[in-house]
């Protein structure tokens, strides 16, 4: 079978299981479900089963509370038996930080549920969770996610968080809402009949619009989100939640809110993001993060802002050997430069885990339009039906990519039966008269529809594992052993990584984050009289250290090595210990003669 | 410090164990030790409980208490309607003046009811108790870290290699011992003093120079890393430096500079700051001339975005057209804001002063210069240092958008030059010449101005006079150029500032201020010497002049607070239009002198703004809002505001005014009568 025609099939064997919206109260069940979204309660809910059904490999914890008092929980997974938590590389997983952003969090649940499910059946999941310690945190704005579910929204409303904010400057706060005027728990669009308007109904379908060319007559003006001017100033929905952006409020090159819209007051005044930072930076052995978004189909990597400069060529290395796999696990996402192919932004989560804690971060932007696909195969070789060009991009939220419409809203008929779009209906407006109500519905747009969810999260869950399996695996030799005489002896070990994220990110090495790793020689009765790092071992190239030889400060790169050599004076036991923020802990004893 | 010192020190422990017993009213003969302030400014708040109270706001990373003290008529209530005045001390916890200049002042207010009649007053009077307590402790160290501890050399320990008091003089110094790769010489003419050899000139380095102290941890280095922290005064978010030595990992990443951000933003009735410290606004205006301003008159747009915005990214656009350009582009309903416009397209934030606030600064500064000499503080000293990026005084200028002011009180004495420039122009002189007046001055003396402000050799005083004649340079931009040049070194290459501080010691501390180089055995330099400038002898004058320089500088801050913004509704009228229709009209007027918000405040848009709305009965708007946000409004100016409204006449209308960090006010119309 061709892939378009099994693709079709799926979709086809999936829409005719579609599920009705889950009632919160629903009874959950280990292993989860991913054929629907979970409200905020139902997340907190899947957390604790999973907490229940693995009590000995994961632990729930507070990391804080939101604005409103819901409190936002991290779900550890680490097996307790094979080392404590902070001797493992971490692996730091959220999602949602956006409140509308839903399907980040089922990303992150579905990670943990496959990484406990398949934790003694699957040999590369067994080993994973044995050495490495996950950090998961499905849900930062519960407000958010709970307002999206609870209130009628658009698909992009109750992404900040709730810290009021004057956003029209009329001395009021968050005084004028969208209004669900038809009561059918969305914001949708109003339009307004109007020959002077700037869109005519669309011929092909007449519940989509084009814009009119110069000349011809007009069917439509647009009115927006459907709402109200409910604080009499003359303008509708202009004072909606907050606004602060929790992905705009964080400590590194944080800029002012009028600089960066959403940025909040000062770094951190969001409840959240502070208690968010605060519990990473109780986790040093962090290396690796994610952090989900949609949409777009992205796995975006640093810089935020251009003028930071280019990470260094080392750490680029290693996001181009991760980034370039996501793409091939999630076929049609790209990996990009957040700055540089989406746009610049300042006071981000993942630049300040990559810039002040030294680990390595990618965003995931979930869900491309464009795979909500509705296309024979003759008409996917013409690039589907009415397309006029190819749908590369979706990088702006605010650029609706409406070449792919008319897909859509077939795939909405014949896929989705009709629930990701409202037909338009009249409606009485109290300041526009008589208009019409209708267009994508809050679940549409930037949600797969439920039955695509699964390979989402799936996808992405991949990627995040590919990743977590590359971090640091350091292993400690000593290779050489040399008697030469008058009591001295040569040491010489290895420390060797089998994965490609060194032991310290080049960027925490140049800003001097935190400390590099240490290789101790200790043993009594026993002096290392000179101990380096060695820079060729066949020419005999040490870079002896002066002070303290017996300790020294190194990184072990990416699919490499580190090598020191010792001289050590007198005999006895020999102990050869290997301490790393990232890679854990190793020590090796032997006995000098 | 010296003996003296020590003896300063020895005095104010009696004085603290005698205020136990008595607790009379504090005298500034001395200084005040962290938990000395805490417990001055509970004295104050108990002997006034009805003007005062006591806010706690952080807890240092050394464990100590934070708090401000409120003085004002809303003294208790959880939300204050008055507008209040912050003041901030000794952030750095370097700078001990500036913590009596607070205590000061909150005795002044407090003495002074007219003050605080119909305004409140939050003074924070030590902003870095961890650091401040050096001045109090032995061995004395100036050091602005908080105890949060850190590693600064990256090893395998933090905070494990700090000073030693290695002489016993109770005084943290230097040392200098001599090495073959030695880079330090002493001054000619003045061996005390040290400088960098220049190799060009043929010298040779004698000394290498370390901080008083051992390698305690036997690293090869010697002091690299004492304890703490965080300069708490630099770790605000304007211009907030990243991965510096002091600064710490964020802007805020301190419990103290967070809890008073925290405060501020959840006190919008805070309508002015003033910061004690280290830098002086009320002297010396904030810098200017900073590159990476973003001009919104001339923007270019990136290729990506200029692509689906349909612009030529070649050209340049001022903000207003591209608003115009995003809103045809944007789906309908769509709401922008020129800060989400210039945050997409990457312009950046602000980092000079607008100059329409910089008018202000100017005009205060005259009038605070005019100030001094009635408490005969305006002898020659020492220039200010420009506020730190990062500070405190800068944040609250750039982010909060209110008047920001900042004082430092004392620094040393100008050293008298034997010889002076020829025509001596300050740059403030300067600036008021007229380019002609100053072109009559004549070659000779241009190029005596030149040399002496340290001009390059190759900057001819011809050529200055063509340029101004020709119009591509005025006096004003060369006074911006002087301020901004190095001071000239002195011939034998010394540092002026040392030579004051020296001068200073010799002069008026009886030499105490600097301890001679004397020989002492290190156990692993060999032999050193140990001497030179006592810390805190710089910024920090003898007790015995705290309260004559506090009662000369402190009383401008009342004179500031007098200047805030004051709005009210000057006038209004009524207008019968006919047929129950009215037009009102309504003259607000700033009767205060500075600005409402300063230009700053209206670009960051953080104010809180001023609003009016108009109330009473049945009112049908035709022309205008019940709810009006006002624009600026300059001090001293007035805005008119026009409404038509359907009514009846002799119908009672109430108009508004809330200024949230001023004054209320309102009026009462009658339609169909002016008032």
């Amino acid at each position: 079978m061709k892939r378009s025609s099994a693709f079709i099939l799926i979709a086809l064997l999936g829409a005719l299981a579609l599920p009705g919206p889950v009632q919160a109260g629903t009874a959950l069940r280990v292993p989860l479900s991913f054929d629907y979204y979970y409200t905020y309660e139902m997340v907190v809910e899947a957390m604790r089963l999973l907490h229940r059904a693995y009590p000995r490999l994961t632990h729930l914890d507070l990391v804080g509370n939101s604005e409103e008092g819901r409190p936002v929980y991290c779900l550890t997974v680490n097996n307790p038996q094979t080392g404590a938590e902070l001797d493992k590389p971490g692996i730091y997983v959220d999602g949602n930080i956006h409140g509308n952003e839903i399907q980040a969090a089922e990303v992150a649940l579905y990670l943990l549920d496959s990484l406990l499910g398949s934790y003694g059946r699957n040999e590369e999941i067994t080993r994973l969770v044995d050495s490495r310690c996950f950090y998961v945190v499905p849900v930062v704005n519960a407000d958010g996610r709970h307002h999206f579910f609870a209130d009628a929204n658009t698909p992009s409303d109750n992404r900040g968080l709730r810290v009021p904010r004057d956003d029209d400057r009329d001395g009021l706060v968050d005084e004028d809402f969208p209004d669900d005027l038809d009561g059918d728990g969305n914001i949708c669009q109003m339009r307004k009949r109007d020959p002077f308007g700037k869109y005519k109904s669309d011929p092909d379908d007449p519940r989509l619009m084009v814009r009119v060319k110069p000349g011809e007559k007009g069917e439509w003006t647009l009115l927006g989100d459907e709402g109200l001017d409910n604080d009499g100033d003359g303008r509708v929905n202009e004072d909606a939640e907050g606004y602060l952006d929790g992905n705009r409020n964080w400590g590194f090159d944080w800029m002012p809110d009028y600089v960066e819209n959403g940025a909040g007051d000062y770094p951190f005044s969001g409840a959240i993001t502070a208690a968010l930072a605060a519990f990473i930076e109780k986790r040093p052995n962090i290396c690796m993060g994610w952090t989900f978004h949609n949409s777009g189909g992205m796995y975006l990597r640093g810089p935020s802002q251009k003028a930071q400069g280019e990470y260094p060529r080392q750490d680029v290395a290693v996001y181009d050997y991760l980034g370039r796999q996501a793409e091939r696990i999630t076929p049609g996402y790209r990996y990009m430069i957040s700055w540089k192919e989406l746009y610049p932004t300042y006071g981000d989560s993942m630049e300040w885990l990559v810039m002040t804690q030294g680990a390595y971060g990618f965003v995931g932007e979930l869900f491309q339009q464009k795979s909500e696909r509705f296309a024979s195969r003759q008409e996917s070789a013409a690039g589907g039906p009415g397309a006029t060009e190819t749908a590369e991009g979706e990088g702006f939220d605010f650029r609706p990519d409406r070449s792919l419409d008319k897909e859509r809203i077939r795939f909405n008929d014949h896929l989705a039966q009709g629930e990701l779009f409202k037909p338009w209906r009249e409606f009485d407006h109290p300041h526009y008269g008589r208009i019409e109500i209708g267009g994508w519905v809050k679940m549409s747009s930037r949600l797969p529809a439920p039955f695509m969810l699964k390979d989402l999260v799936h996808r992405n869950a991949s990627a995040v594992i590919f990743s977590a399996k590359n971090t640091p695996e350091v292993e400690l030799e000593v290779f050489e052993i040399k008697a030469l005489g008058d009591g001295l002896t040569r040491v010489r070990t290895r420390l060797a990584n089998a994965r490609a994220i060194p032991s310290m990110s080049y960027q925490a090495q140049k800003s001097k984050l935190h400390p590099k790793d240490t290789l101790t020689l200790d043993g009594a009765g026993l002096r290392v009289i000179a101990g380096g790092e060695i820079e060729d071992i066949h020419l005999h190239k040490v870079a002896y250290k002066e002070h303290r030889p017996e300790l020294q400060f190194l990184v072990v790169p990416g699919f490499g090595k580190v090598e020191h050599e010792f001289l050590v004076a007198g005999s006895g036991e020999l102990t050869v210990s290997y301490r790393s923020r990232h890679a854990g802990k190793r020590s090796r004893t032997l006995t000098l003669k | 410090m010296t003996s003296r010192a020590v003896f300063l020190v020895l005095l104010f422990l009696l004085f603290a164990a005698a205020t136990l017993s008595f607790p009379a009213p504090p005298v500034f003969d001395r200084y005040h030790s962290p938990a000395e302030i805490e417990s001055f400014l509970k004295n104050l708040a108990r002997g006034q409980a009805q003007v005062t109270e006591i806010v706690p706001i952080a807890v240092s990373a050394g464990g100590k208490p934070l708090s401000l003290l409120y003085i004002g008529p809303e003294a208790g209530k959880p939300r204050k309607r008055l507008p209040a005045v912050l003041v901030a001390a000794n952030l750095e916890g370097t700078a001990p003046l500036a913590s009596e200049a607070a205590l000061f002042l909150a005795r002044l207010i407090l003495k002074k009811p007219e003050c605080r009649r119909d305004k409140g007053w939050y003074v924070l009077a030590l902003g870095n108790p961890d650091a401040a307590a050096n001045f109090f402790a032995r061995p004395l160290l100036a050091d602005a870290r908080n105890e949060r501890p850190h590693n600064d050399d990256m090893d395998d320990r933090e905070d494990e290699d700090g000073p030693e008091d290695l002489d016993g003089n109770g005084i943290i110094t230097a040392m200098r011992v001599k090495d073959p790769e030695g880079e330090w010489v002493s001054l000619e003419g003045e061996p005390r003093l040290m400088k960098k050899a220049e190799a060009a000139k043929g010298e040779k380095g004698v000394y290498k120079l370390y901080s008083e102290g051992l390698d305690n941890d036997n690293d090869g280095r010697i002091n690299e890393d004492g304890r703490g922290g965080v300069n708490v005064g630099i770790n605000f978010p304007h211009l907030f430096r990243f991965f510096s030595a002091e600064g710490g990992r964020w802007a805020g990443s301190e419990s103290a500079s967070l809890g008073l951000m925290r405060f501020v933003t959840l006190h919008p009735e805070i309508a002015m700051t003033v910061t004690f410290g280290a830098s002086n606004f009320c002297l010396v205006p904030p810098k200017g001339g900073r590159k990476g301003e973003a001009d919104f008159s001339k923007i270019k747009i990136p290729q990506q975005i200029g692509a689906f915005m349909g612009v030529d990214t070649d050209k340049t656009y001022t903000m207003d057209e591209i608003m115009e350009i995003a809103r045809g582009v944007a789906p309908p309903g769509f709401e922008f804001s020129e800060s989400m416009v210039a945050g997409f397209l990457g312009l950046g934030q602000a980092v000079n002063p607008l100059p329409e606030d910089l008018k202000y600064f100017k005009v205060l500064s005259d009038q605070y210069k005019e100030f001094l000499k009635k408490g005969k503080l305006d002898a020659p000293r020492l220039e200010t240092p420009d506020a730190r990026d990062g500070s405190f005084e800068l944040w609250s200028y750039y982010h909060l958008g209110v008047p920001a002011f900042s004082m430092d009180f004392w620094t040393l004495p100008e050293v008298k030059k034997e010889e002076k420039a020829a025509p001596g122009i300050t740059p403030e002189q300067l600036e008021a010449m007229s380019n002609e007046e100053f072109v009559a001055l004549g070659e000779e003396k241009i190029t005596a101005l030149l040399k002496s402000s340290g001009a390059p050799e190759d900057f001819k005083a011809a050529m200055v006079i063509d340029a101004l004649k020709g119009g591509m340079m005025d006096t004003k931009k060369m006074a911006e150029m002087m301020r901004r040049m190095p001071k000239p070194k002195d011939s034998s290459g010394g540092d002026e500032n040392e030579r004051a501080m020296l001068a200073f010691s010799d002069k008026e501390l009886g030499g105490r201020g600097f301890i001679p180089w004397k020989a002492f055995r290190h156990p692993t330099l060999g032999e050193v010497e140990i001497g030179g400038f006592v810390p805190f002898a710089e910024n920090t004058p003898p007790a015995a002049m705290i309260e004559n320089l506090l009662q000369g500088q402190v009383p401008w801050v009342l004179e500031l607070a007098d200047k805030l913004p004051r709005l009210r509704i000057a006038k209004v009228t009524s207008e019968a239009l006919g047929g129950g229709v009215f037009r009102l009209k309504a003259w607000v007027e700033n009767a205060g002198y500075l600005p409402f918000p300063t230009a700053m405040g209206d670009r960051n848009k953080r104010p809180a703004p001023a609003v009016i709305t108009l109330e009473g009965g049945e009112l049908a708007m035709i022309d205008g809002l019940k709810r009006t946000a006002l624009k600026e409004i300059g001090g001293g100016q007035t805005r008119r505001l026009d409404w038509i409204i359907r009514g009846h006449g002799g119908q009672k209308v109430r108009m508004a005014l809330a200024h949230r960090s001023g004054w209320d006010d309102g009026k009462t119309i009658i339609l169909g009568e002016s008032k």
